[in-house]
C-alpha cells in the first residue's frame, strides 16, 4: 500500500508499490491530421515544391526557409524553441509515420489511434487504457492518469483511475452550494482515522484535492525561467509539469491540441499552432530539468494532409503524418524515415504520402522500454512491432 | 430457437418505441403506490453480524426489513432459500422494469435488428409512426439499444431482484467469463450469453462451461471466429483457446503447456458464428471445413481424428473436470465471498466438493457458506463499484430506471459488461482504492437529486426510523447504512450541518454512504 510521508513542500509523495518505476508518459494529440509535410519539410524531396506552389516551405537560407535538420528535412522557421532540443538529441522525429487504417475520417482515425488498433471497430479500449491494466497499479494514486481534455480521450477508454479535467482547480468534491463548506470537513474527518486501505486512499485523495487547488498553474510556479507560450498547450503542459514536480503519482498525462485541420489557408493558420508547440516543448523540457529522464513525450496526430495544396491554400486529408518523441532517454537528433517519396509513382491511390512506420512501432518501443511494460501484445493486440531504437531501455528500478 | 413473428415484435416494440419517446425506461402508469417502508436502523448489526454479513456478501446488501427477516428465519434458512432462486418468487418491480426491455429476450436476428435500429416492415412502420408521433421512422430505441438494455437490467436486477445470490453469481459468471461489449457487435450478441449465464449460474460449471464454449459472443471476442484450419499448416487463432486454460478453467498455474493450447485451439477450429443476410446471424455453427480434422493430444489426452466438432466438446469435458479448475474456481469463489487472502484449507476443501459433485455450484456455495471460515473468520472485502451503487438504491428503497447510476459506474471504473480484458473486473481491494472521488461523487449526486431517472425519498426514509428528534433520525440513518451508530464527534458534527428534517436527512444520507465503513461489505 502506498505510504503519504511528508516530502517537500507539497507533503505528498507516492511511492511504488513494487516494480521498476517507468517514465511518466506525456501524449500530445494534435487534433485535425497534423501537415508533416509543412511541419518537418522534406525540402531536400525533388518532388515537394512542385504539387505546393505556394505552400512549400522554402529550404533552408532563403527568406522563410527551413531550419536544417539533417540534410534533408527541415524544421518549420516557427519550430525553432524546439531546435535547442533536437541539436541536444532530446527530440527525434518520426516521418511518413501513421496508421494501415485508410480512413481519411478524423472520427475513424482519432479512434483507430486511441484504441492502438489497425481497425477502430476491433476494441473500445484505448491502448494507454490497456497498458495501465496490465502493469501492476504501483500506486493507489487517483491521478495515476489523467487528462486534461473535455471529455475522457480514447486512448483512457477502460482505464482505471482516470482523471478527467481541464484544469486543475477542477479536481474537487462537487457538493452542492446548500450543503455548506462544512460537508468537505465532515467527510474529511471521517475518514481521519484508520490504517486500512479505504481510509489511507480516502485521506490521500482529500489532501490530493486541496493540493491540486494549490499547484494550480500560476506564472510563479515554475521553478526556472521558463516562459511556456500563452496557449492553452502552454498551459496544459505547464500543469502536466507541476503534476509531476509534485510526485502524486502520474504515469500517463493526455493532452489535445486542436486546430490542426489546415483545409484553408493553413501558412498562416499552422504558424501560431507551430509556434506554440515549439515552445511549448522547449519551455515543458526546461520546467522538468533533471527530470526530464524520467518523461517521455509523444506528439501524434490521426492522419496527415495531401501534398498537393488545395485551391484554398490548404491541404486535405491525407494518411502519413510525423510524430515527436522528446525525453531524456530518446536518441533525438535524428529524423527516423523510411522515406517513401513524394512522387507521384510513388504515392498511394489517392495521392497520399505512404505510411511507412506504423504508429505503434514508436508507441510500443516506449511501452516496453520507457514504461517497462513487457505486455506489448496485449496493448497492441494483433500487432508485432518492430522498433526504431528510438528511445533507450536502460535498467534501472 | 422459437420462432418470432412480427407480431411478437409489435407486442413489445410498439410501447417500447412509445416510451422511447418519453425518454422514460419505466412505465410510469404502472407503478405501484408508495408503501411505507419498514422501519429502519432500529438495531445494531455490522460486519460480524451473521445476517449482516450473508445479505453484503451472497446479496447486494439489505433492503429496509431485510435484516429482520433473515435474522427471523435463520441465515441456513436464508441460504437455502436463495440457493433454489426458482422457489423465490420474483419482484413485481422488477418485472415491470425488464418488460420494457424487449432488447433482452430477442433472438438473435431480431437483437441485431433492434440493435442497429433497422426498418422492420414498410407497411407498419408508417403506421405506427402516426400512432405514436415519432418523426424517426426506425422502431427501436436508437442505435445501441440492446446494449444499453442488457447494461440497466444488469443494474436493475442487482437492485430489485429477490433472487439475491443468483444475481451475484450472474455477476461472478459475468467478470470469468469476461466480454466486453465494446468489441465489434459483441454489444447485442452478449443478451443471448447472458441468458445462458443466467441459466446455468447455480448449476453445473461444464454446462456453463459448454455454454459458453458455444456463444457467439465468446467467439467472436475471443477470435475464435477466426480460428480456422490453416491450408499452410501453421496455426490458427489460439486466442480462445488460451483463455479457455489460463482465465476460463485451469487458471495459469494449472498445469498446462502451450502445446496445450495450440492442439485445444487445433480442437475448436471451425467453431463460429453464422453472418449474412440468408443464414440466422449470431447463432452458433460448426464448420467442417475449417475444421483440423487430424488427431490431437490435450492435457495428456489423446483425441481421435475425424471427430469434427466432438473435438471441442471433449475439450469443454476434460478441462471442466480438471482438478486444476476445481483449484482455481475454489480460490476465486473464496476471493468473492470470504477474502482477498483466499484462506488455502478452504479452497483446498471447497475444490473437493467441486470434485465430488461433478461441478456442481450450487453445493459449492452451499459447502462455502457453511463453513467456519465464511461464519467466523471472513476477513474484509470491499464493495466494488458496482455492488456500491447497488448497495446503496437496496438500502435507500431507492427508484431508479437502471440508466443514471451508468455514468457513476464509468467514472468508477466497473461500467457493466465494460471490461476491456478477457480476465474480468478485478476483485481485490488494491484495484479500486484509487476511485474513491468517485465513489463520494455518487453519494452526493444521489442525495441531492442530481442523478438522472434515479430518485431518493428522504422524507419516506426519516419516516421509516420511526424517530423524529434529529440525533435520533441520524443516528437511525447511520445505523441503516452501516450496522453501527456514529461516534458522538461524528454525530455532533453531523448536527452541526443543520438539523432541518428532512432536508438534512440527504446530507447525512450521503456521508454514511461515501464513510469508510460503507465501502466495506
Amino acid at each position: 500500500m502506498a505510504d503519504s510521508q511528508a516530502s517537500g513542500p507539497r507533503g505528498l509523495v507516492f511511492v511504488p508499490k513494487d516494480g521498476p518505476r517507468g517514465d511518466v508518459l506525456v501524449l500530445i494529440h494534435l487534433r485535425g491530421g497534423m501537415d508533416a509535410l509543412h511541419v518537418i519539410p522534406p525540402y531536400a524531396d525533388p518532388d515537394y515544391s512542385g504539387p505546393r506552389p505556394r505552400l512549400a516551405v522554402p529550404p533552408p537560407g532563403e527568406p522563410g526557409g527551413a531550419l536544417d535538420l539533417d540534410g534533408t528535412f527541415g524544421f518549420h522557421p516557427a519550430l525553432a524553441p524546439a531546435l535547442d532540443l533536437y541539436k541536444a538529441k532530446r527530440l527525434a522525429v518520426v516521418h511518413a509515420c501513421g496508421s494501415p487504417d485508410q480512413t481519411l475520417s478524423h472520427f475513424e482515425a482519432g479512434r483507430t489511434l486511441g484504441r492502438g488498433v489497425s481497425d477502430g471497430r476491433l476494441t473500445t479500449t484505448g491502448w494507454v487504457a490497456r497498458h495501465l491494466l496490465t502493469t501492476p497499479a504501483g500506486t493507489a494514486s487517483p491521478l495515476r492518469a489523467v487528462a486534461l481534455t473535455r471529455t475522457r480521450p480514447a486512448v483512457l477508454i477502460g482505464a482505471p483511475g482516470t482523471a478527467v479535467f481541464q484544469s486543475l482547480t477542477q479536481v474537487v468534491l462537487d457538493v452542492p452550494p446548500d450543503w455548506g463548506d462544512a460537508f468537505g470537513q465532515v467527510l474529511t474527518e471521517l475518514y481521519a482515522d484508520g490504517s486500512d486501505p479505504v481510509a489511507v486512499a480516502g485521506r490521500q485523495t482529500l489532501q490530493l484535492a486541496r493540493d491540486l487547488g494549490r499547484i494550480g498553474c500560476g506564472e510563479n510556479r515554475a521553478r526556472r525561467e521558463v516562459s511556456y507560450p500563452k496557449t492553452k498547450l502552454g498551459a496544459d503542459l505547464r500543469q502536466v509539469a507541476r503534476l509531476i514536480e509534485a510526485e502524486v503519482g502520474l504515469e500517463v498525462a493526455v493532452i489535445d491540441h486542436d486546430g490542426w485541420d489546415s483545409h484553408i489557408d493553413q501558412a498562416a493558420g499552422l504558424a501560431g499552432l507551430i509556434a506554440s508547440l515549439g515552445a511549448g516543448l522547449a519551455a515543458f523540457a526546461t520546467d522538468l530539468g533533471d527530470r526530464v529522464r524520467q518523461v517521455t513525450l509523444v506528439v501524434v496526430s490521426e492522419f496527415g494532409r495531401r501534398v498537393r495544396e488545395n485551391s484554398g491554400l490548404g491541404t486535405d486529408h491525407g494518411r502519413a503524418t510525423a510524430a515527436f518523441v522528446m525525453g531524456g532517454a530518446v536518441a533525438g537528433g535524428r529524423v527516423y524515415a523510411r522515406w517513401p517519396g513524394l512522387h507521384p509513382d510513388q504515392l498511394d491511390a489517392n495521392g497520399n504520402v505512404r505510411v511507412t512506420t506504423d504508429f505503434r512501432d514508436v508507441l510500443a518501443e516506449i511501452v516496453c522500454r520507457r514504461l517497462h511494460n513487457p505486455n506489448v501484445r496485449q496493448v497492441f493486440p494483433g500487432f508485432n512491432p518492430s522498433y526504431l531504437n528510438l528511445v533507450a531501455a536502460d535498467q534501472k528500478v | 430457437m422459437k420462432p418470432f413473428n412480427r407480431r411478437d415484435f409489435l407486442r413489445y416494440g410498439a410501447p417500447a418505441a412509445g416510451t422511447a419517446a418519453l425518454a422514460a425506461v419505466y412505465d410510469l402508469q404502472s407503478r405501484p403506490p408508495a408503501r411505507p417502508l419498514p422501519r429502519i436502523g432500529e438495531s445494531e448489526a455490522g460486519e460480524s453480524d451473521p445476517a449482516w454479513r450473508i445479505l453484503n456478501r451472497a446479496g447486494f446488501g439489505p433492503c429496509p426489513g431485510d435484516l429482520e427477516r433473515v435474522r427471523a428465519m435463520g441465515v441456513d434458512a436464508y441460504v437455502e432459500e436463495q440457493l433454489d432462486p426458482d422457489s423465490i418468487a420474483e419482484s413485481p418491480t422488477l418485472l415491470r422494469r425488464l418488460d420494457n426491455l424487449p432488447g433482452l429476450t430477442l433472438d438473435p436476428p431480431e437483437a441485431r435488428d433492434y440493435e442497429r435500429a433497422e426498418q422492420l416492415d414498410a407497411a407498419v412502420s408508417p403506421f405506427l409512426r402516426a400512432a405514436l408521433q415519432l418523426p424517426n421512422p426506425t422502431l427501436g430505441r436508437g442505435p445501441g439499444a440492446v446494449t444499453k438494455e442488457l447494461r440497466q437490467a444488469c443494474l436493475l436486477r442487482a437492485v430489485y431482484s429477490a433472487r439475491q445470490l443468483q444475481e451475484v453469481m450472474v455477476e461472478f459468471w459475468t467478470d470469468h467469463f469476461n466480454i466486453d461489449q465494446g468489441k465489434a457487435d459483441c454489444g447485442w450478441l452478449k443478451a443471448a450469453d447472458d441468458r445462458a449465464i443466467r441459466r446455468h449460474a447455480l448449476g453445473k460449471f461444464r454446462d456453463l462451461l459448454a455454454a459458453s464454449a458455444h456463444s457467439p459472443a465468446m467467439l467472436v471476442y475471443l477470435d475464435n471466429t477466426l480460428n480456422t484450419l490453416n491450408p499452410s499448416g501453421g496455426p490458427g487463432n489460439e486466442n480462445y483457446a488460451r483463455e479457455l486454460l489460463e482465465l476460463h478453467t485451469l487458471g495459469v498455474d494449472g498445469g498446462y503447456s502451450l502445446r496445450d493450447v495450440q492442439e485445444v485451439a487445433r480442437c475448436f477450429t471451425g467453431w463460429g458464428v453464422k453472418a449474412g443476410p440468408d443464414t440466422w446471424p449470431g447463432e452458433f455453427v460448426f464448420r467442417e471445413a475449417q475444421h483440423d480434422p487430424g488427431p490431437k493430444v490435450v492435457l495428456g489426452r489423446a483425441i481421435a481424428g475425424g471427430l469434427g466438432r466432438r473435438d471441442g466438446e471433449e475439450v469443454v469435458d476434460l478441462v471442466a473436470r480438471h482438478p486444476a479448475t476445481a483449484r482455481n474456481l475454489a480460490r476465486k469463489l473464496c476471493r468473492r465471498f470470504v477474502a482477498d487472502a483466499e484462506p488455502q484449507d478452504l479452497v483446498a476443501e471447497l475444490a473437493g466438493v467441486f470434485e465430488r459433485t461433478d461441478g456442481d455450484v450450487r453445493q459449492v456455495l452451499a459447502a462455502l457458506f457453511r463453513s467456519p471460515h465464511f461464519r467466523e473468520r471472513p476477513g474484509r472485502k470491499l464493495k466494488r463499484p458496482f455492488h456500491l451503487v447497488a448497495a446503496t438504491l437496496r438500502a435507500l428503497a431507492a427508484e431508479t430506471d437502471g440508466l443514471g447510476p451508468l455514468a457513476h459506474l464509468e467514472a468508477m471504473g466497473q461500467p457493466p459488461f465494460g471490461h476491456p480484458l478477457p480476465d474480468g473486473f478485478p476483485d481485490h481491494v488494491e484495484a479500486w482504492v484509487s476511485g474513491m472521488l468517485g465513489r463520494w461523487t455518487f453519494a452526493i449526486d444521489l442525495m441531492s437529486g442530481r442523478m438522472p431517472g434515479t430518485r431518493v425519498d428522504v422524507g419516506a426514509l426519516v419516516g421509516a426510523t420511526k424517530e423524529l428528534e434529529p440525533v435520533a433520525v441520524c443516528r437511525a440513518l447511520w445505523r441503516a447504512l452501516t450496522g453501527r451508530s456514529p461516534a458522538k464527534a461524528r454525530m455532533d458534527a453531523m448536527i452541526a450541518l443543520g438539523a432541518d428534517l428532512p432536508a438534512a436527512g440527504a446530507r447525512w444520507l450521503a456521508l454514511a454512504v461515501a464513510g469508510p465503513d460503507f465501502q466495506w461489505r
